[in-house]
C-alpha cells in the first residue's frame, strides 16, 4: 500500500482545487450543490486511504518524498481534515439555502463559497503532509486568504468586522513567524545549506544539533509566537471568537476542528526539530505556557451567557490550551491524551457547530443571545448540542474525558505537578461552565414553544448519530489501541 | 549604496506612521518597495533565482501601489479620518519601537548587523502602523511595510533565500492584499468611510 503513497500525496490536496475550479464554474446554484458534494467524497475518500495507510504503519518511521512528509500525526490529521470537510459540505446547501443576505450577488454567492471551501480545504490537507517548514508556512498563509472571505461570506457589519480582524491579525502573527524561518534560514545558509531543502523537516532535524543557541531560540520564540496567533493560544486569540462565531457553521467546524490543530501540528515539529539547539526544558515551558494561559482565560467566558457558536468559539481557545499543555509535557501518555484529544475535539466541535443550522431556525435570535430551552422546541437539536456539550465538558464517555486525563497523568509522570494541579483546576471550571450552558440554554424550561416535526429533524438526528457514534468509537480505540503502543511512543519520541 | 537603501527603507516606513493623506502613504510605500528591488538587484548573487526574485520585488513596487490607488478612487474619503494620536506622537512611538529593535535583538546571523537591525525594526514599525492607524489602508500599508522588512531580510540571506520561498511569500502576499482591498471596498460601502474604529461591535 506503501507504493500509492507519493501518488496520494499529489492527489489529495489536488481533488479539491479541482473542485474548486469545477464549482466557479458553476451556473446555477443547484449545479454548485451537485458538483461540490461529488468533488467532496473521492476527496474525503483519499484523504481518508492516505490517513489509513500512514496509521496502519503504527511506530515505523515516516514515509519521505522529496515534498512530502507523512508520520502518525499527518494521518491523524488528514483523517480529522477528510472527515470534518466532507461533512462541511454536505451541510453547506442547508446553510446557503437559509442564509439571506450574502457579500455578493446571489446569482455567484454560491459559486464563490465553494470555490473558496473547496481552496481552503486543500490548503488544510497539504499542510499536514507538507515536507518543508517555509512550505508549510507559504500554505498556512494561503488558507487566511480563503478563509477570510469565508468567515465574511454573510456580509453583515460584524461579520465584515470579524473578517477583517481574523485577515489582520493571523497575517501579522504569521509575518512573525516567518521572520523565525528566515532566521533559520540564515543558519542554515552560513553551514553551506542554501536551496530550498535546507528548510526541509528532514534537514532541519540532521542539523539541529548544529544549530548556534541563540539564533535557534530567536527563531523558536519568533515561529511559536507568530504561529499561536493561528492556533489562537492566549493572549494571541483575539481574532478567533469573532471569526468562529461570524463565519457560516460549516467553515467554523473546519476553522476549529481542522485549520487549529494543522497548525499545531506544525508548531509542534518545530518543538520537535529544534529541542536539541534550543533545550528540551524551553521548548516545554513554551508550550506549557501557552496552554495553561489558554485554558485560564477561556473560563470566564464559559460561565458567561454567551451566543452559541461564541460559546463554542472560546472552548476552542481551552481545548487549543489542553493540545498544548499535552505536546509541552511530551511523554507517551500525554501524547496519547492529545492524539485522542484533536480527534474527540473535532468531532464534537463540528456537530456544535453544525447544530447551529436547525438553531437558528428556531430561534433566530440564538445568533446574538444565549440560546434558551432548545429541548422544548427541537429535541433533536437539543440533543446534538447537548452531545457537542457534554463531550466538550470531558464527561465520560466522551473520549476528551479520557484524553484530559492521560495528558494530565501524562504531566503528572513528566514531573509538572503544579502545573497539572491548575490545569485540573481550570478544566473543572471549564466543565462546570459548559455544564450551565446545558442546563440553562438546551434544556430549560419549557415557555410554550412550539415543536418541530420529526420530519424536519432527521438531517440533524443523522449527524447526531454519525458523529455521536464516532466519538464513542474513538474513545474505546483511545483506551484500547493508543496509551503504550509503539505509534504513541514514536510520536512522543518526535518521529519526523 | 546598500546601507543607504536599507536606511532609506526605514526612513520611509516611519514616514508612512505619520503622513495624514493616503495617497502619500502609498506613494511611500511605492518608494520603499522600489528602494527593496534595487537592493535585491544589487545582492542578487548571479543564480537566475535571485533575479528573478528581484525582478518581482520590482513588479511588486508598481503593481501594489497601483492597485492600492485604484482601491483609494473607489472608497473616496469626504475627510481624513481623525487619528487616535497625533503625528508625532505616533512616529515617536515608531521611532523607540525601532530603537528597541537595533538595541534588543542578538545577531541573527547576517554580515551586515545594519541590515537585521532594520529589517526587524520595519517588521515592528509594520505592526505599530496596523496598531495606531485607523483607516483600513493604512492598516493595510502597515502589513506591507512589515512585508517589507520580512524580504529585506530575506534577499540578505548569504547566498540568497530560496527563489522558491520568496516567489510563493510574494504569491501569499498578493493573494491577501487583494483578499484585503475586497474587505476595504466592502466595508467603505457598508460604513461610508474606510475608519476601523467604526468596526467594534464584536465584545464580550
Amino acid at each position: 500500500m506503501t507504493d500509492l503513497v507519493p501518488v496520494l500525496a499529489a492527489v489529495v490536496p489536488t481533488l479539491p482545487l479541482v473542485g474548486m475550479l469545477l464549482a466557479l464554474l458553476a451556473r446555477t446554484p443547484r449545479q454548485a450543490n451537485v458538483v461540490a458534494v461529488a468533488m467532496a467524497v473521492p476527496t474525503a475518500a483519499a484523504g481518508l486511504l492516505l490517513a489509513v495507510i500512514s496509521l496502519a504503519r503504527g511506530g515505523q518511521p515516516a514515509l519521505r518524498g522529496q515534498w512530502y512528509l507523512i508520520d502518525g500525526a499527518s494521518g491523524v490529521l488528514l483523517a480529522v481534515i477528510a472527515v470534518v470537510g466532507l461533512c462541511s459540505v454536505l451541510v453547506s446547501p442547508a446553510y446557503l439555502r437559509t442564509s439571506g443576505r450574502r457579500w455578493t450577488t446571489a446569482a455567484r454567492s454560491r459559486s464563490l463559497y465553494y470555490g473558496a471551501l473547496f481552496l481552503f480545504w486543500a490548503a488544510l490537507l497539504a499542510v499536514p503532509i507538507a515536507g518543508n517548514l517555509a512550505a508549510a508556512w507559504l500554505i498556512v498563509e494561503a488558507t487566511t486568504a480563503a478563509s477570510a472571505l469565508l468567515v465574511a461570506f454573510s456580509g453583515r457589519r460584524d461579520a465584515l468586522e470579524a473578517g477583517w480582524k481574523y485577515l489582520l491579525l493571523t497575517t501579522l502573527g504569521l509575518s512573525v513567524a516567518f521572520l523565525g524561518i528566515i532566521v533559520l534560514a540564515i543558519g542554515q545558509a552560513n553551514a553551506g545549506h542554501h536551496n530550498l531543502h535546507a528548510l526541509d523537516w528532514r534537514a532541519l532535524q540532521a542539523a539541529a544539533h548544529a544549530m548556534p543557541a541563540q539564533p535557534t531560540l530567536i527563531a523558536f520564540v519568533l515561529l511559536l509566537a507568530g504561529l499561536a496567533t493561528k492556533i489562537g493560544w492566549a493572549p494571541v486569540h483575539n481574532w478567533l471568537p469573532d471569526a468562529h462565531s461570524e463565519a457560516p457553521p460549516p467553515i467554523s467546524a473546519l476553522l476549529s476542528a481542522a485549520l487549529l490543530p494543522s497548525v499545531m501540528l506544525i508548531a509542534w515539529r518545530v518543538k520537535e526539530i529544534l529541542q536539541p539547539s534550543v533545550g528540551a526544558s524551553t521548548t516545554r515551558a513554551v508550550f506549557i505556557a501557552f496552554g495553561l494561559t489558554s485554558m485560564i482565560v477561556a473560563v470566564p467566558f464559559l460561565w458567561r451567557s454567551l451566543p452559541w457558536k461564541r460559546l463554542l468559539a472560546y472552548s476552542s481557545v481551552e481545548h487549543m490550551g489542553i493540545i498544548g499543555l499535552g505536546i509541552g509535557f511530551g511523554t507517551p501518555l500525554a501524547i496519547a491524551g492529545v492524539v485522542l484529544h484533536v480527534v474527540g475535539h473535532a468531532l464534537a466541535k463540528a456537530l456544535g457547530f453544525y447544530a447551529t443550522l436547525p438553531l437558528l431556525r428556531i430561534q433566530p435570535k440564538a445568533a446574538s443571545h444565549a440560546p434558551n430551552a432548545v429541548a422544548a422546541q427541537s429535541p433533536a437539536t437539543a440533543t446534538a448540542m447537548g452531545v457537542s456539550l457534554v463531550a466538550l465538558a470531558g464527561l465520560p464517555p466522551s473520549p476528551l474525558f479520557l484524553s484530559e486525563l492521560l495528558i494530565l497523568l501524562g504531566g503528572l509522570a513528566a514531573g509538572y505537578l503544579l502545573v497539572s494541579a491548575i490545569a485540573v483546576i481550570a478544566l473543572a471550571l471549564g466543565f462546570l461552565g459548559l455544564l450551565h450552558a446545558l442546563v440553562e440554554g438546551v434544556v430549560g424550561d419549557d415557555r410554550g414553544h412550539r415543536r418541530r416535526r420529526s420530519r424536519e429533524e432527521r438531517p440533524t438526528i443523522a449527524l447526531t448519530a454519525i458523529l455521536g457514534t464516532g466519538m464513542l468509537a474513538c474513545g474505546l480505540a483511545g483506551v484500547l489501541l493508543l496509551p503504550g503502543s509503539g505509534f504513541v511512543d514514536s510520536l512522543a519520541r518526535g518521529a519526523l | 549604496m546598500n546601507g543607504l537603501l536599507v536606511t532609506t527603507m526605514l526612513g520611509l516606513g516611519l514616514a508612512i506612521i505619520v503622513v495624514r493623506r493616503r495617497s502619500v502613504g502609498i506613494a511611500l510605500l511605492a518608494a520603499q518597495s522600489l528602494a527593496l528591488g534595487i537592493l535585491a538587484l544589487d545582492l542578487a548573487s548571479g543564480r537566475s533565482g535571485d533575479y528573478w526574485v528581484a525582478a518581482v520585488l520590482l513588479g511588486k513596487a508598481a503593481v501594489l501601489p497601483a492597485l492600492l490607488y485604484l482601491l483609494i478612487r473607489r472608497t473616496p474619503e469626504a475627510r481624513p479620518v481623525a487619528a487616535a494620536a497625533g503625528p508625532m506622537v505616533r512616529l515617536a512611538a515608531a521611532g523607540a519601537v525601532a530603537l528597541c529593535a537595533a538595541v534588543l535583538i542578538p545577531p541573527l546571523g547576517l554580515e551586515a548587523p545594519h541590515t537585521e537591525h532594520t529589517a526587524v525594526a520595519l517588521v515592528l514599525v509594520g505592526v505599530t502602523i496596523v496598531i495606531a492607524r485607523r483607516p483600513i489602508l493604512f492598516q493595510l500599508l502597515g502589513l506591507l511595510v512589515a512585508e517589507n522588512g520580512l524580504s529585506l531580510l530575506a534577499v540578505s540571506v548569504p547566498g540568497g533565500l530560496s527563489y522558491v520561498i520568496e516567489l510563493g511569500a510574494l504569491f501569499d502576499l498578493a493573494l491577501i492584499v487583494t483578499v484585503a482591498a475586497a474587505f476595504a471596498q466592502r466595508i467603505h460601502s457598508d460604513l461610508g468611510t474606510g475608519d476601523t474604529e467604526l468596526l467594534r461591535g464584536l465584545r464580550d
